[in-house]
């Protein structure tokens, strides 16, 4: 634990604040929480870590400090532990504001007792606590902090943890209410994790945000019922049942918290921003959003308001509680095949829908597990599918994609089959309709599957490769109708015949020319002559131009699917698809997991997101593609797909090349502009990647799970192996990060330039990464709380991963270590090994 | 006056089993028969008469018996009857609604059983009387329409099914029916669809819907505007078609399944081993008891919605689970048998099936591939008439979909792959295929696997000419489409050839047996230009540059047959005769395939005699012609990519007309054999009662 080392250090800013400071420390020891016994977490109820790491940004920063709003804010929080006080004033600043304010902290208290009933004898030792924990001058450091403008969301997640003090961490709870949603959003994990783990104030803390966001928004909604549910499930299942998360997942899926409409006026003051940031507007549609930013009035208020919340709250969980029919609509795990499959069920069921369409993509996942054979699998998906179809358009989104639409389309025939061993997982796209706020914005309109040939010439054929050149047809209809019923179907083959305008003039368009002309007869033409030579060799110079495929193969579905670049892969099912005209038209694809466990990959992401945005911010290029994750419960999720990637042993098996001259085939000769940025775009990334690997210890690096994309960039797939869980324990991979001779080669050989800068960007990215380690360590040190994770199995996790970020060492000596790291994966032979071994096993090339 | 012995001995059975004493309806029949007004003596006749058991034997062989000047006289009240049997459509009581029904039935058959050669108006004169049968039959289809859509007794709706059959059915020439002017202009296609767009009662009623609306659809469907046409071809709604898809597709499948029971049944055992070893003596044997009885009237209503339908199409591709998922009734359906007076309804397990059984074997399926499957078992034996006419329009709608674009899009989308284990025929130089083995292709190659089975498996004596012309068109109609939309499909191409070589090499041989009753050179014609397409517009749509070579090598191997045919063809035609302009058009045809054989044969020679390799491999005539490209000139022939678009007519309305007569004989032979069996109907309604 890394408070262990800060007790030494708490004491310094004390200096000025001598009496009280010594009260505080030596009343602690006889602390305890209400609801657990002291000899849990007692001991750390002397630090007050904080402070330390105040004072080192009230040093190094320039603290900006709003006098009047840091006074205020800082007056509620003692006004708070005054109230509480009970006549002991342990504070001594006499302050002339403070009478004036005493009937503002009132609410506060209501709320309080509403939550826990423990808290509601006021002279109990909760109150005691604060009481005697408090003190003014450390407070006020806290304050300058807390409303500088450098206080950012990672910052008060990181005192919401760390922080012992019930006062701080209501001031947080608060204050997170000022930070923009989507910048919240990111650690949401995090605050849901410590919600359910941690102790009763840090939950008090948190929940009147949790849930006014839930009032705003069902996508946020949902996704704290799923996180919940997930991140209680390691818990004991007695305790489980009755533990805050599971009462707050039941309160969010009863769908009470909708946004409260006559109460809309009152809202804004429930708003907590110190700094007036006007955080974006989720669209003008919930009630209850920013609008009321007025920085005057809004601390009384708010706590009243955050009050009635709790009031209405507490019932609520007690009336689903005693609810056997809102339980059972709870059940999540029942999802049967597709009964009730009606995603709109009207407006009383905001998060029906939604789940509906979220349940029935997680019953196709299990169904399909229990089919033999992937072309089984692969044809019974999209047959589901196609069911699916017939109940959109509606109210449904894809969670992991990044603006407001409307499901439209799931274009069934498209979807593949993931390799798995066991599972199934699958890749679905999905055909949206990007709208102004996908809550208040009305359900497209169905369009009939067959709407789309009214609409569709020629030139949009689906399959209609090699647009380019397509030449002008020769086709012409016979003019031959009756009169009889025909008339009601015209767009036939035979109507083909659109002139396309011609690109490639090449003498195969003499023909169509010709053809064209002399529909006629054929004896009152001259004769037009061809020679057998041309035509052979049309089609091996047509074949050999289409753009390198990947061969169909029943086995691994998926290579082809995935191989197609983008955006032909949008233009053709744009085309097929009836929505396909409307300018909001916009497909979206997503990994749908069923049966395993996405936790990892959820924090995962977040480290890569965060050490993408602390490289950014140094402006070092290390190139990494973090990709979304949504975790539905802790054996569902959904995957954001990387575009235009192949694994490399999707490409090994395919080409049959090395890397390199796969790099060749795909980008050209070494020398050529292609190749170059391809080369730089893979060195970038494999140095980003390696420093993810080392830093993560993400194991289980075999070629399947190693991307490469159309860019020429390696993404790092799966991390279901890191921190402190590697595969089987076969004790394989023990290098930093795997580095092939292959890989090397593409970056030119060990010796080239390439390969250097390779190392400087790995040097750099660390050095980078030592900076900012703490808002790495704290991402992944709040999940282990409670977490059964592998990752976290052992006691070592986070010692281990803070020392690999060398905080002692020089710039010189780090990059010795880089130099070692890198030598020494690169003459790994486990790496090797394990290649085989994946080989051997799994058949992974 | 056979015809009144049978039915005297058929009165006599069914009247044996029951009292010899005159039940009371049919001394009510009796006094309807009279000259009086039966409700002259007793005002509640009418009421009462509903309220008994309908003995529909009896008042049909009565009408049956009345002669001509008869007639006139008690023709009032026939009238009457008919229009009291209307209002007691109406009636709460559901027991008179399905006499009514029951007795309307009766009305309408025996009527035309009585007045075979009368005409159209002197029935309906009969019936109802010129000057109220409009309104009459007004408020019949009204009455009708809403039973059929309203909430009531499932077996209600059923029969009301079961009266607008026999009323569709009661001529043998749906056209000359002319009481069905009235309900074309009453319309009950509404309450059709709705049927069909409903689960629960597309379950229960679709079957009977989907094959009345088949029926008049070709009612006077070429002389004059039908609205039933007009309106299906607009239909757009999904739910509709897609369940008008499910019933065709249910049929079908149960099709299916009958012949592959009675095929396993037959395989079993000494006896099929036996057969095998004797050889084809006891095939044809074995092939009857294969023929299950095909069903023409839920084809006709597939054809008629892809060719009417252009919205339809995509429900041919609806792919779904083999047991549909959506078919799954909300409520569960009465355990009571609800088609008691059924035609031949598929049995309805599938259909009402909740479970859906996660049975690993099950293969997803679609209409088109069911239809595929159908269409093979149909086409292994045309000799039959009713399988001739079964194959024929099979064929049929396959042109249809050939031709579209939409079905053609899918059937080659790369996406879409199935296996579809087509039925083959059990031949003497083959063995059967082991079908478990059959890649996972697009569909557009089991089409064509299906086109090449025909091909091979049809040149005999009795040559069914019409069906090759259209096996052939529809090997064209695809080929266009791959041409224009340069689909390299990878197919096995080489089996096509050398199923048409051989065609042309039969067609050679059985000339003189042939030309006395077909004009083969349009056959060849087709065929050569087959070869045509693939020669001058190889480029656009083989697969791998090697077909291309394959298709050369396959030429020159069989030259033997495009030179005789080139001779016969020369002969034919410089002789004066109906065949001289047919045969000339193959001659013109040939030139290229012509000029490939002249081309390479002297290369192939002289690299063997060069080598001093008496028979070369084909390897080695593969390397011939791929170092002689470019010698060699071909002469552009146009129009190979157009082809005649299908239409019903004038070509193919005299088969239709044959087909609907058919089929309106089989629908009434079954409805009036069901009908008569009102036992569970009555048990119902005498508990709801």
């Amino acid at each position: 634990m890394m408070e262990e080392t800060e007790p030494e250090l708490s004491p310094a800013p004390s200096e000025q604040n001598s009496p009280s400071s010594s009260l505080s420390t030596s009343s602690s020891p006889s602390l305890s929480l209400p609801s657990t016994p002291c000899s849990t977490c007692g001991p750390h109820h002397t630090i007050i870590p904080p402070l330390v790491v105040i004072n080192e940004g009230g040093a190094e920063l320039n603290l900006v400090i709003d006098a009047e709003v840091a006074q205020r804010a800082c007056h509620e929080v003692l006004q708070k532990v005054k109230l509480h006080g009970d006549g002991h004033h342990l504070h001594n600043r006499p302050d002339p504001e403070t009478p004036a304010l005493t009937t503002a902290v009132k609410p506060l208290k209501i709320q309080e007792e509403e939550d826990n009933p423990e808290g509601s004898a006021p002279g109990s030792v909760k109150s005691a606590r604060r009481r005697q924990r408090h003190n003014p001058s450390k407070q006020s450091w806290l304050l300058r902090l807390f409303e500088s403008k450098l206080f950012d969301v990672s910052m008060a997640i990181s005192y919401l943890h760390n922080s012992k003090e019930p006062g701080v961490q209501a001031y947080i709870g608060n204050r997170l209410f000022s930070f923009p949603n989507e910048e919240v959003d990111f650690y949401l994990p995090q605050l849901l994790n410590m919600y359910i783990h941690m102790d009763e104030d840090v939950g008090d803390a948190i929940k009147p945000y949790v849930v006014h966001r839930c009032r705003q928004s069902i996508s946020f909604s949902l996704q704290c019922a799923w996180l919940l549910g997930a991140y209680s499930s390691d818990m004991h299942i007695s305790t489980q049942r009755h533990s805050l998360g599971t009462k707050l997942r039941k309160l969010i899926l009863s769908d009470e918290l909708r946004p409260a409409v006559p109460r809309a006026r009152r809202d804004p003051l429930t708003l907590m921003s110190f700094c007036p940031v006007i955080s974006p507007a989720t669209g003008p549609g919930p009630p209850g959003g920013d609008h009321g930013l007025s920085p005057s009035k809004r601390t009384h208020q708010r706590s009243k308001s955050d009050a009635t919340v709790s009031i209405s709250l507490s019932s609520n969980l007690k009336r689903t509680a005693s609810n056997p029919k809102v339980e059972s609509s709870q059940d999540e795990d029942s999802s049967s095949s597709s009964d009730g499959l009606e995603f709109e069920t009207g407006p009383p069921v905001r998060l029906a829908p939604q789940r509906e369409f979220i349940k029935s993509l997680m019953g196709i996942g299990k169904r399909l597990a229990t089919l033999p054979t992937k072309e089984q699998k692969t044809q019974r998906l999209i047959s589901e599918l196609s069911l699916l179809n017939h109940k959109l358009p509606a109210r449904v989104w894809l969670p992991t994609a990044a603006f407001d639409h409307h499901v439209v389309r799931v274009p069934h025939t498209q979807a593949v089959v993931l390799n798995s061993k066991d599972k199934a997982p699958y890749l679905i796209y999905v055909e949206v309709l990007e709208c102004e706020n996908f809550e208040t914005s009305s359900v497209p309109i169905r369009i009939p599957e067959n709407r789309i040939r009214s609409t569709r010439s020629v030139e949009n054929l689906p399959d209609c490769g090699m647009m380019a050149e397509q030449r002008a047809g020769s086709f012409s209809v016979v003019p031959n109708y009756d009169n009889d019923d025909e008339a009601w179907s015209v767009d036939d083959i035979g109507d083909l015949q659109v002139e396309l305008p011609e690109v490639h003039t090449n003498s195969c368009d003499n023909i169509s020319q010709f053809s064209v002309d002399s529909i006629t007869s054929l004896e009152s033409k001259e004769p037009v002559f061809i020679a057998a030579g041309d035509i052979r060799r049309r089609l091996s110079e047509q074949l050999a131009q289409a753009p390198t495929t990947f061969k169909r193969d029943p086995e691994d579905p998926s290579a082809v699917a995935l191989k197609e670049p983008w955006e032909e892969k949008v233009r053709r099912i744009r085309e097929g698809s009836p929505y396909g005209h409307l300018p909001q038209w916009r497909l979206l694809s997503v990994i749908v997991k069923c049966g395993d466990d996405l936790r990892q990959e959820l924090l995962a992401f977040q480290v890569l997101q965060q050490l993408k945005s602390i490289w950014e911010q140094e402006r070092v290029p290390l190139w990494i593609k973090p990709y979304e994750i949504l975790v539905l419960s802790s054996d569902s999720g959904m995957i954001e797909p990387v575009m235009n990637a192949v694994s490399l042993h999707q490409v090994k098996k395919q080409s049959q090349l090395s890397l390199l001259d796969y790099f060749l085939q795909e980008h050209g000769a070494p020398t050529t502009e292609a190749f170059l940025s391809a080369q730089r775009n893979f060195v970038q990334s494999c140095a980003g990647y390696s420093l993810i690997c080392y830093l993560l210890q993400v194991k289980d690096r075999h070629n399947g799970n190693i991307l490469l994309d159309a860019e020429g960039h390696i993404i790092h797939i799966d991390f279901g192996f890191i921190l402190s869980s590697s595969p089987k324990n076969l004790g394989f991979e023990t290098s930093a990060f795997k580095l092939t001779t292959e890989f090397v080669d593409v970056m030119g050989g060990p010796d080239g330039d390439m390969f250097n800068y390779y190392k400087m960007l790995m040097l750099q990215g660390l050095i980078a990464a030592k900076k900012h380690m703490d808002r790495v360590l704290q991402i992944v040190e709040i999940m282990q709380q409670g977490s059964q994770l592998p990752c976290f199995h052992g006691s070592s996790t986070m010692r281990g991963l803070k020392e690999r970020f060398h905080m002692s060492l020089t710039e010189e000596q780090l990059q010795v270590l880089i130099n070692q790291l890198v030598d020494g994966s690169m003459r790994s032979l486990t790496t090797k090994l394990y290649d085989g071994f994946q080989y051997l096993t799994n058949g992974i090339m | 006056m056979s015809q009144m012995e049978k039915k005297a001995g058929l009165l006599r059975r069914t009247s044996s089993s029951k009292k010899p004493l005159k039940e009371k309806v049919v001394l009510m029949y009796d006094e309807i028969f009279s000259k009086e007004d039966p409700a002259k003596n007793n005002p509640r006749f009418w009421d009462e008469l509903f309220l008994m058991k309908v003995n529909l034997e009896y008042l049909e062989s009565k009408l049956e018996s009345v002669d001509g000047e008869e007639v006139q006289r008690i023709q009032d009240n026939i009238n009457s009857l008919f229009h009291h049997c209307i209002q007691a459509l109406g009636e709460e009581h559901q027991i008179k609604v399905v006499n009514a029904l029951q007795t309307l039935c009766a009305l309408f058959r025996g009527v035309h059983q009585k007045n075979k050669s009368a005409s159209g108006f002197d029935i309906i004169n009969v019936l109802m009387g010129f000057d109220k049968a409009e309104q009459r039959m007004k408020d019949l289809m009204e009455r009708l329409d809403s039973l059929l859509c309203g909430d009531g007794s499932e077996s209600l709706k059923s029969l009301c099914l079961k009266l607008l059959l026999c009323l569709v059915t009661v001529t043998d020439n749906i056209s000359q029916n002319t009481i069905l002017e009235y309900v074309m202009i009453n319309s009950i296609f509404e309450a059709i669809l709705q049927i069909l767009s409903d689960v629960s009662s597309r379950g229960q009623h679709g079957y009977d819907a989907v094959v009345l609306l088949a029926l008049l659809v070709n009612y006077r469907k070429y002389e004059s505007v039908n609205p039933y046409i007009v309106k299906l071809s607009i239909v757009d709604d999904e739910p509709t078609l897609d369940g008008m898809g499910m019933v065709v597709h249910q049929a079908l499948t149960e099709y299916n399944r009958q012949y592959k029971d009675k095929e396993e049944e037959n395989q079993g055992g000494f006896f099929s081993t036996l057969t095998s070893m004797v050889g084809s003596m006891f095939i044809a044997d074995a092939d009857e008891k294969l023929s299950v009885q095909t069903n023409e009237a839920i084809l006709l209503a597939l054809y008629e919605a892809v060719h009417l339908n252009r919205n339809f199409i995509t429900v041919l591709a609806q792919s779904h689970p083999e047991i549909d998922i959506a078919a799954t009734p909300a409520t569960p359906t009465p355990t009571t048998p609800t088609t008691p007076l059924g035609t031949t309804p598929p049995s309805l397990d599938m259909m009402s099936n909740p479970e859906l059984p996660l049975d690993p074997n099950l293969q997803t399926s679609n209409l088109l591939i069911t239809f595929l499957k159908y269409a093979s078992i149909v086409m292994q034996d045309t000799k039959d008439e009713h399988r001739l006419n079964s194959a024929r329009l099979c064929l049929i709608i396959l042109t249809c979909i050939a031709e579209d674009q939409y079905a053609d899009a899918f059937l080659h989308d790369d996406n879409i792959n199935f296996r579809v284990n087509l039925h083959k025929m059990p031949m003497r130089h083959r063995k059967k295929a082991v079908d478990k083995n059959i890649p996972s292709r697009p569909l557009v190659c089991a089409v064509l696997d299906l086109m090449v089975e025909f091909i091979v498996t049809h040149m005999m004596k009795d040559f069914p000419m019409d069906l090759y012309l259209r096996c052939v068109q529809i090997i064209h109609k695809l080929l266009c489409y791959q041409k224009k939309c340069r689909i390299r499909l990878h197919y096995t191409w080489r089996e096509l050839w050398s199923a048409l070589i051989n065609l042309l090499k039969f067609l050679l041989s059985n000339e003189t047996t042939l030309l006395a009753k077909h004009n083969i050179f349009h056959l060849a014609l087709l065929v050569v230009n087959l070869f045509n397409m693939f020669i001058t517009y190889g480029d656009t749509f083989l697969p791998t540059s090697n077909s291309y070579d394959e298709l050369y090598y396959e030429i020159v191997r069989m030259h033997q047959v495009f030179d005789n045919l080139n001779c016969m063809v020369l002969r034919v035609s410089t002789n004066t005769g109906q065949w001289k302009e047919a045969a000339s058009k193959v001659t013109h045809a040939l030139v290229n395939v012509r000029a490939i054989i002249n081309h390479f044969n002297p290369k192939i020679e002289s690299y063997a005699a060069v080598n001093h390799i008496s028979q070369l491999s084909e390897e080695q005539v593969l390397e011939v012609v791929r170092s002689n490209y470019d010698t060699l000139t071909l002469k552009l022939q146009d129009g190979l990519d157009q082809f005649e678009r299908y239409s019903e007519q004038p070509k193919e309305a005299a088969f239709f007309k044959e087909l609907v007569r058919s089929i309106s004989l089989n629908v009434r032979k079954n409805v009036s054999l069901n009908t008569l069996s009102q036992d569970v109907l009555l048990k119902e309604f005498s508990t709801i009662s």
